[in-house]
């Protein structure tokens, strides 16, 4: 039965034997070459726009401009600002123009330099508090004042939390704009019939949001949009729903065959859809003891040129951080602005590990003033089991106390006062949710399907998505444990809004406990229900247990099961469908309210070592603890951690996409360094062990937790080691060298 | 290297098997393989030699064959991550990954495994560890340690005699 689980896309021995195909390996009989004429300017007025001498290259087979194409305006979020192509301006260079299909790669690229468009530049903004002055170019006609978000969020008593401080620190902070850096660039592949409508071979993560935001692009019903997603090269956020998706069906609709779209790296990084980039104005004040009693945040947010998922990405900046200490009070105001800049979107740790990097690094500078160990300042205000947040969550598990004692254990934090020069230790926390209410207010559960099969392996359906994560074989795992048969029995499938249950999209950190509560639900039923089938068919001294049928000592296997259930019902196989519906509450318009099942916790330390020569750091070593609740795998859980501390030091260290007047200067691998083998540093992760009531088999989530608290221990150790706080991410070598100089 | 041939044919000496394409003679290896030959398992990721997804092993050394222009390796031995899958001893490494949690993704895994192999062959080749072999393979997910402990066991079990 091994060889069930062999088939899943998402087996690890497939992976490792290179017989995974990702989307750049399929291809269909007749598939043409998809390519994209992209806006040289950052904001500009379309003046005219020629195709003739494109659409007369041989092998070309369609063109298309924003006036062959219906013109709804529609967008992810209920901000809808998107064109599937630009008709009259463009917001960004890389602002998609022109879409062609060739035959042939060459076809494209000769038709791609024989587009003819005729621009008038228009004065650019590029920075989001400028986006915000008066006079300001404004990129959307409809929206006033380039801001189609603002937050305001207001707990407690802020002024007689200011009366009360006794210690306030803060300062403006930034965080840079991090690439995703997923290894398999950006494609798709579309096809079109009048029968089934768009598919879309794409590796979208929510592919269900992406059905529903692409039918409106095109004006048509959802169930003529179909997504199938193959497995994904990596995300980290950059594919939730993307114009090259929806350009691929254009060009598919109009020469009615199947054509593929991959960006290369170039074209992939001037037009990716990085970290939102905020500047934070904070402060938080302390009494004489170190209790907070206040948090005050202004923070602007770079949309860039239209909206992906930014506004989400604002208000987990504005509030998820009040969700692990006791502010006492907090007023957070969030801006989020158009710029002429490439858009941007969400990148894992959501608006929440900027902000802890921006909190962590305060909280340290509030230690060092009330000459207190940081540690011990955090357990002081730090929420516990059982609390009610400042801004609703219920907290039913939290063992945050006992992931800083041991992490100060593991690390031998003890060692802080004695290290010697340019060496520092760092501490920060970290919070996170199992999935968030409002990322689709309409319904954030989750479905599965179970199924037995004729040769008595189960079938597991899920509408979240595998993006590497190891969510197949954690639901294994849950179906495995609940059905007391073997994992290898089990296969995990989805990916296909054509064949599974509907899913939300596997964001939010949601797969393990909003998916794998479906699974667990299921697979009960399934048990349930194989033991009435064994009553059934042997009689009612029968039971079912450890994956078989039992009568007075004989066995009966799952594979004779499912002949039974076959001969009874016309041929048909068992299969149960479960909805898991989670006991949240929609934050509300205040943004109250108990948004996920259950919320992780992490506590983190990073040492360092800063050259003084050259300011650069390197990161030599990093303790992890985390309450996860029941850990289900703990090899994928562990992985997870470990690659959330490299892409925690490549953020801090190194990583930026550079953007001068829209223009990205570094759009190559090369140019936009992210951290290698050498960069990673010894690292020990320590998993608390606990039970969630709310999560399956007792677990919490763990994929974004593990990278939140990163950017603020590896702040606070620079800052340890250097005696000289950084502000703006990253802190790479040229800003710590200058601090340095700066006595 | 048949210098100033046109779309011509070209005989590739791939995973231990004589093979012949057509095309043009720049043509990089990883297209040729992956386009003429089938092999999809050699990735390509950026297509500027940084990345190492499209790493394959040349007489034995990795080399990212994104940037070879394949008429330049005829007569010379290719091996891809299909023919190395093959290799029994291949399967203790896969094993260790998958128990060591270095694979997640697994775009990055068959560049990584190439590199990982060539080194297990011969750790003196890269004048010191794994994570400087490593150093033109980037993985963006699993955080390497997995990858480089998996090497490390089998380098240990194949000392004791495993």
């Amino acid at each position: 039965m091994s060889e069930l689980r062999k088939k899943s896309p998402a087996d690890l021995s497939a992976k490792l034997a290179g017989e995974t195909r990702y989307l750049h390996d399929l291809n269909f009989p007749g598939q043409l070459v998809g390519a994209i004429y992209r806006s040289p300017y950052a904001h500009a007025r379309i003046l005219s726009i020629n195709v003739e001498r494109a659409k007369q290259v041989e092998g070309v087979a369609a063109v298309l401009t924003a006036d062959d194409l219906p013109s709804y305006k529609y967008g992810p979020t209920k901000f809808k600002d998107w064109n599937l192509l630009a008709k009259d301006r463009v917001l960004f260079i890389g602002d998609e123009i022109v879409a062609i299909a060739a035959e042939t790669k060459e076809a494209a690229q000769r038709a791609l330099e024989l587009v003819e468009v005729e621009f008038e530049p228009l004065p650019g903004v590029f920075d989001p508090e400028d986006s915000l002055k008066p006079g300001a170019p404004l990129l959307h006609e409809d929206v006033e004042s380039n801001k189609p978000m603002q937050v305001s969020v207001s707990r407690g008593d802020l002024e007689e939390g200011k009366r009360k401080a006794a210690v306030v620190k803060g300062g403006r902070y930034y965080s840079n704009r991090v690439y995703q850096g997923h290894l398999e660039p950006v494609g798709a592949i579309a096809s079109w019939s009048d029968e089934e409508g768009i598919t879309i071979w794409a590796p979208s993560h929510i592919p269900y949001r992406a059905r529903e935001t692409y039918a409106a692009g095109f004006g048509l019903p959802e169930d003529k949009v179909r997504i199938i997603v193959p497995p994904i090269g990596g995300s980290f956020g950059a594919k939730y729903v993307l114009k090259v998706h929806v350009i691929a069906a254009a060009l598919a609709m109009a020469a009615r065959r199947h054509v593929k779209i991959i960006l290369d790296r170039y074209e992939d990084m001037i037009t990716a859809h990085p970290r939102v980039p905020l500047t934070f104005d904070i402060e938080i004040g302390a009494d004489e003891e170190g209790r907070f009693v206040y948090k005050e945040l202004t923070v602007y947010a770079d949309a860039g040129a239209r909206v992906y998922w930014s506004p989400n990405v604002v208000s987990t900046v504005c509030t998820r951080a009040d969700n692990i200490y006791h502010f006492g009070s907090v007023k957070s105001e969030g801006y989020l602005c158009y710029t002429n800049n490439s858009p941007t979107t969400c990148m894992r740790g959501f608006g929440n590990a900027e902000m802890l990097f921006a909190v962590e690094s305060v909280i340290d500078e509030i230690a060092l003033e009330l000459n207190m160990d940081p540690a011990e300042l955090r357990l002081k205000n730090i929420v516990h089991q059982g609390d009610t947040t400042l801004h609703g969550y219920r907290l039913d598990t939290c063992k945050l106390d006992e992931c800083i004692e041991k992490v100060k254990e593991l690390s031998g934090w003890h060692r802080r006062a004695s290290l010697p020069p340019y060496r520092g230790l760092g501490l920060a926390v970290a919070n996170h949710v199992s999935g968030f209410r409002a990322i689709d207010p309409r319904f954030d559960g989750s479905t599965a399907v179970i199924r037995l099969k004729q040769d008595g392996g189960i079938e597991v359906e899920t509408g979240e998505i595998e993006l590497g994560q190891g969510m197949s074989l954690t639901y294994a795992r849950i179906a495995s444990k609940i059905l007391g048969i073997p994992e290898e029995a089990i296969l995990v499938k989805s990916g296909d809004t054509g064949r599974y249950p509907f899913g939300i999209g596997t964001l939010a950190s949601r797969s393990t406990v909003m998916g794998g509560n479906a699974v667990q639900k299921a697979a009960q039923s399934l048990a349930a229900r194989l033991k009435e089938l064994a009553r059934e068919t042997l009689g009612e001294a029968a039971d079912f247990r450890e994956g078989a049928a039992v009568l007075e000592g004989q066995t009966y296997s799952l594979s004779e099961l499912a002949s039974w259930y076959r001969a009874r019902h016309a041929g048909e196989e068992l299969e149960i469908k479960e909805t898991y519906v989670p006991d949240t509450d929609l934050p509300d318009a205040t943004y109250f309210g108990h948004p996920s099942p259950n919320y992780p916790f992490a506590a983190h330390v990073a040492e360092v070592e800063v050259d003084p020569d050259t300011g650069r750091t390197k990161v030599i070593g990093y303790w992890a603890v985390h309450d996860s609740g029941t850990i289900i795998h703990e090899t994928m859980a562990k992985g997870q951690v470990l690659g959330a501390i490299a892409q925690g030091v490549g953020w801090v260290t190194m990583e930026d996409l550079l953007v001068k007047d829209g223009k990205v200067m570094n759009p190559s691998m090369m140019d936009y360094r992210m951290p290698g083998a050498n960069d990673m540093p010894k690292a020990e992760v320590f998993f608390i062990q606990g039970k969630d009531p709310n999560g399956p088999l007792g677990a919490k989530s763990i994929g974004e937790v593990a990278l939140d608290p990163v950017p603020g221990a590896i702040a606070n150790a620079i800052a340890h080691a250097t005696g000289k706080r950084g502000y703006a991410l990253p802190l790479s070598a040229e800003k710590v060298w200058k601090s340095l100089q700066n006595t | 290297m048949s210098a100033g041939q046109q779309d011509g044919n070209f005989k590739l000496n791939l995973n231990g098997q004589e093979v012949v394409w057509s095309g043009e003679p720049a043509a990089s290896l990883a297209d040729v393989i992956r386009e003429q030959q089938g092999l999809t398992g050699t990735k390509i990721g950026c297509r500027t030699g940084e990345c190492g997804a499209c790493t394959v092993l040349l007489e034995g050394r990795p080399v990212v064959s994104c940037l070879i222009p394949a008429a330049s390796v005829q007569g010379q031995q290719v091996e891809t991550i299909e023919g190395l899958a093959r290799l029994e001893e291949f399967q203790s490494l896969m094993a260790a990954m998958q128990e060591n949690g270095g694979v997640q993704c697994g775009f990055c895994t068959p560049g990584v495994m190439v590199t990982t192999w060539a080194w297990l062959q011969n750790p003196a080749l890269f004048n010191g560890d794994l994570g400087s072999a490593l150093k033109n393979n980037l993985c963006r997910c699993t955080g390497y340690l997995g990858i480089i402990r998996s090497a490390e066991q089998v380098l240990a079990g194949r000392g004791a005699g495993v």
